[in-house]
């Protein structure tokens, strides 16, 4: 059997990075949410935060480690599978990958190991800073990223010579068009990930009755959060939309499922459709009337562009950016409606007694997780037949390398993910059923750095607190 | 007769109905400035629920 090199390089960039998003996007969120639950310990001094603190610190130091990991292996994937992408992309995308490195990850590294093992060795105010550092650099690091791949989608500031890329303005490959946009759309799916996440595990404590005065902080900064962060998420969104309309139609018209030039008036929002790429038109549609007019153009009769206004060659495969994107606006407009409800049953006093609520909490938790991998795939999906939008196709940037190579490689992959996301979850699992661990009230540390290196300090943190606070 | 429990039950539905109605709003359908303004409605609305009525204190 042949297998296509430039289709094995596809799936094997795409099962790595699907793998790798997921745990940066839980990294961010949880850093943040981290950084805000310290200082309200050190402003109230009340253990519940310290306890919060401690029981999430673990699910994101596991996150943290494995996202690292994964984030790794994409950049040896650009040789691997897309060498000439990295040849020609290389001058604008190769810095801002190095400037990741030493700002975020170097300030990760330094502040990471205070963070996780310092709350015996160091004081508290120190051991906040180290873990707002941590938060910095989890924000650094994706807007390093984001900067690249912003670039990818709507390229600026360079210009091609014999086929070789040249920067020729670096701030416009920084904030190029698309990045003031796509940079806050994707901190807030971190931050509304974390959200529900923090929710969902603490309804689910409150449906089993254990842990209740924890589960009901949680559930109750959860869903504040999520509600303040999912307007503003709706917002943007919205930005993103209009800015992709303008650089890259080709991917809202797949979006929206529309074939011919102009759709009829009014246009229908179409919910689910089985389109027929070939022949150019949707097979099945099912959708509702106007409501296409009134979102897509704001009006009640006005025309949505279909895909037939790309050339047939230059066109993105419609079912994988329709899916995807209905995937994460529905995904979204729950969120909302979520949102709404945790408002009117925090009203009413009902917020931990609402059963079905706290329900859909729990079945919520990954839903921050599944809306923004089908925000990266519309992303992504969008964007072909290029890899660099306008410059450089997908097929024209794979490795001459044989299949197989590619293929073992891919099953390697597999096999040692399949370790990676079985050992997180058996332990993230093994956390949430041990429940938080009661804190003391009061910090356990003196707080001045030179406590960090005495040994007393490092062997014996009850020690220390007990002729503190005796 | 429909129970308190029930009742509680509506009114949050359509409540997050009305929501899913804000969020026309916030996505731009009336304009931006309708957007910009429905957003910040909606999150001083939210910050002011959260902080007038912490629920922790209620038991199941």
């Amino acid at each position: 059997m042949k297998l296509d090199p430039s289709l094995l390089a596809r799936i094997q960039f795409a099962f790595t990075v699907s793998f790798h998003i997921i745990f940066p996007t839980m990294s961010i969120g949880l850093a943040s949410f981290l950084a805000v639950i310290e200082a309200l310990w050190l402003k109230t001094k009340n253990p519940i935060y310290l306890q919060i603190y401690r029981f999430w610190l673990n699910i994101f130091a596991m996150g943290f480690g494995i996202g690292v990991v994964t984030g790794i292996v994409l950049s040896f994937e650009f040789g691997l599978g897309f060498a000439r992408f990295a040849q020609m992309a290389g001058p604008a995308i190769g810095p801002l990958i190095a400037l990741e490195v030493l700002t975020a990850f170097f300030l990760e590294a330094g502040f990471l190991g205070i963070m996780l093992f310092g709350f015996n060795r160091v004081g508290p105010k120190l051991h906040f800073f180290a873990t707002c550092m941590v938060a910095l650099g989890t924000l650094l690091s994706a807007s390093w990223i984001l900067s690249a791949n912003s670039w990818m989608q709507t390229p600026a500031g360079v210009a091609i010579h014999d086929g070789q890329l040249t920067v020729v303005n670096w701030r416009h490959v920084l904030m190029n068009p698309s990045w003031p946009y796509r940079l806050p759309h994707m901190l807030t799916a971190a931050y509304l990930t974390a959200s529900f996440m923090v929710a969902g595990i603490g309804a689910w404590y409150l449906l089993r009755g254990e842990h209740q005065d924890f589960a009901r902080k949680t559930v109750a900064l959860g869903t504040a959060f999520a509600t303040v962060l999912i307007a503003g998420q709706v917002f943007i969104g919205d930005i993103v939309y209009g800015t992709m309309l303008k650089y890259q139609p080709s991917k809202m018209q797949a979006a929206e499922g529309f074939w011919e030039k102009q759709s009829q008036s009014p246009a229908p929002y179409y919910w689910f459709i089985v389109p027929d790429q070939k022949d150019q038109r949707n097979r099945f549609a099912l959708g509702t009337p106007v409501l296409g007019s009134i979102w897509l153009t704001h009006s009640l009769t006005g025309r949505v562009e279909g895909l037939k206004n790309t050339p047939r060659e230059l066109q993105p495969r419609m079912a994988l950016v329709f899916f995807a994107f209905r995937i994460m606006y529905c995904l979204a407009m729950l969120m909302f409606a979520i949102g709404v409800a945790s408002l009117w049953l925090r009203f009413r006093g009902m917020l931990f007694n609402s059963r079905w609520f706290l329900w859909t909490l729990v079945f919520m938790t990954p839903s921050g997780i599944i809306a923004t991998l089908a925000g990266w795939y519309v992303a992504e999906t969008g964007r072909q037949p290029w890899v660099i939008y306008g410059i450089l196709r997908t097929a024209d940037a794979v490795s001459p390398v044989p299949s197989q190579a590619l293929l073992s490689t891919l099953i390697a992959f597999v096999c040692v993910y399949a370790v990676f996301i079985t050992s997180f979850l058996v332990f993230t699992f093994r956390i949430i059923r041990q429940g938080p661990v009661e804190a003391p009230v009061y910090p356990e540390a003196s707080g001045s750095i030179k406590n960090a290196f005495r040994p007393h300090v490092l062997d014996s943190p009850k020690r220390l607190a007990d002729s503190q606070f005796s | 007769m429909k129970t308190s429990n029930e009742l509680h039950r509506v009114h949050a539905v359509t409540a997050a109905l009305l929501g899913v109605l804000f969020f026309f709003i916030i996505v731009g359908v009336f304009g931006l400035p309708f957007a910009i303004a429905g957003l910040v409605v909606f999150v001083l609305g939210a910050v002011v629920v959260c902080r007038v009525f912490p629920t922790e204190d209620a038991r199941l």
